[in-house]
């Protein structure tokens, strides 16, 4: 634990597409959407959409292993829980190969914590968090906005490499989604039960996923 | 969790970068013709928007296709490589583990500009590339690469009467930047070429195994840093500033 630090200071960190975690590789799925005929003007319902289901089960799945980890409670169920809630193969392997990544650079960052030296190969990206969330002593509700607002910017960086936008109206999309991941947030941070997770999938979003995942002509890994 | 191994125990990795359709994947898969009956090689590609390079290797026939991969680079070539070389890292490591022990990855780079190299926290050594048809001046220019690579590439050699270019000028334009670093006019058509470049990629292997190759980073367009804390009198400018420690 490093709670001398603010927690503000920490998720301006974690929350920092400078942070070498191969954000850059990723769209959250906006790719493939565009793929299939997303147009700029959808852009930020699409946002909107991700908050209400896929990122829903991530922030939720974050916020449950966090608890897990502070009680000392094994993380095997929420990870099942998780792969449960996210049928589509292809964003589970994203999901995967993200936590890699985190796991890489946060193991540099914190390599004396004992949550993130507990974390097995192979765990999900909400795992990941929870554990770095741990290490910072951040509240689950911080822990969940982080979810919700990097899915956000995720969309919002990638949309600015695939469709002919300006760079500041993409950034008051932001903006104006800020109160959908604060109500996320709000909803999901009480929850302690694998059980609660909410089994809000998208199902359109998974199929493109799995699309996204068999072409070979592609910017974004996901 | 498992102990990383020391750098000399795992494959030496080269990246090889350069501009867009400079001879990058040509060069790869050169290499693999020459060395894959002595060395266990794989391939790691940054391709822009499609895995064609990957492709255009697995289809050379020169590795078996499973040890060739692509990286998707999110339209950030430049990133995948210097200051974010995570996605990178991971597949070496995939490699690494799936087809142990290795003895050579290659790296190759999203085809990029003249400022783009290597991190050398991704590679043990760097080879960039130019070609004869991109212009006699392009060795002028100079940049990171250019000048302060481990192995400067100049391509296509074949090609110079048709584009009006003196390799040999070409090479010796580019030797004066580099103070003393190897440069190698290159043809595939040009036995003796060929020859040089795996007696190169050879005596890199060799210094890596014995732990003496230390990577050297061509740094930004800035003078590069030794890393080791020593004061650097730079040769462009009159000022000597501490590098940093990392
Ligand atoms: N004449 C000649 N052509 C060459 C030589 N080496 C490569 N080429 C050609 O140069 C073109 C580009 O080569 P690539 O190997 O695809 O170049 P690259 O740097 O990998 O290109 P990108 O990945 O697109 O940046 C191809 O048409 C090659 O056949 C050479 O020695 N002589
Ligand atoms: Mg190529």
């Amino acid at each position: 634990m490093t709670p001398t630090l603010p927690a503000d200071l920490v998720l301006m960190l974690l929350a920092d597409a400078r942070l070498p975690t191969a954000g850059h590789t990723q769209s959250a799925g906006l790719e493939p959407a565009v793929t299939h005929g997303l147009q700029s003007a959808e852009v930020a319902d699409y946002i909107a959409l991700r908050l209400r289901t896929v990122t829903r089960v991530e922030a939720a799945t974050a916020v449950v292993a966090l608890h897990h980890v502070r009680q000392g409670l094994p993380l095997d169920d929420v990870e099942t829980a998780w792969a449960a809630r996210t049928p589509s193969a292809a964003l589970r392997a994203t999901s995967r190969s993200m936590a890699r990544a985190m796991l890489r650079v946060v193991r540099r960052l914190w390599p004396d914590d004992p949550s993130v030296r507990a974390l097995a190969p192979g765990v999900s990206r909400a795992v990941v968090l929870a554990a770095v969330a741990d290490a910072c002593g951040l509240a689950p509700v911080a822990l969940a906005r982080l979810v919700g607002y990097d899915d956000v910017q995720t969309v919002a960086s990638a949309a600015l490499k695939l469709l002919p936008l300006d760079p500041a109206d993409v950034s008051a999309w932001v903006l104006d989604a800020l109160p959908l991941v604060d109500r996320l947030a709000l909803e999901v941070a009480p929850l302690t039960l694998p059980g609660s997770i909410p089994a809000s999938g998208a199902p359109q979003i998974e199929a493109w996923a799995e699309s996204h995942a068999a072409t070979t002509r592609r910017l974004f890994s996901a | 969790m498992p102990e990383t191994p020391t750098t000399a125990d795992r494959a030496l990795r080269i990246g090889i970068c350069g501009p867009v359709g400079t001879g990058k994947s040509s060069l790869i898969a050169m290499l693999c013709g020459e060395l894959a009956s002595t060395l266990r090689l794989a391939v790691i590609t940054n391709d822009i928007y499609t895995d064609e390079d990957a492709r255009y290797l697995r289809s050379a026939g020169v590795l078996e296709p499973e040890r060739i991969r692509a990286v998707e680079t999110g339209a950030c070539p430049h990133t995948a490589i210097r200051d974010d070389i995570t996605a990178n890292l991971l597949a070496v490591d995939q490699l690494e583990e799936d087809f142990a022990p290795l003895d050579i990855v290659m790296v190759e780079s999203g085809g990029d500009n003249l400022t783009a190299t290597f991190s050398p926290a991704l590679v043990d050594t760097q080879i960039f590339i130019i070609d004869v048809a991109g212009g006699g001046d392009v060795a002028r220019k100079g940049g990171p690469g250019i000048t302060r690579a481990d192995l400067l590439i100049v391509n296509k050699t074949d090609l110079a009467p048709y584009v009006g270019v003196d390799p040999v000028l070409m090479v010796a334009d580019a030797s004066e930047v580099r103070d003393g670093r190897p440069v190698i006019a290159l043809s595939r058509g040009d036995r003796a070429s060929v020859t040089a470049l795996t007696d190169w990629v050879q005596t890199q292997l060799v210094a890596h195994r014995s732990g003496i190759l230390v990577p050297a980073d061509p740094g930004p367009m800035a003078p590069h840093s030794h890393d080791d804390g020593t004061l650097h009198v730079h040769h462009e400018g009159d000022d000597a500033h501490q590098h940093a420690h990392s």
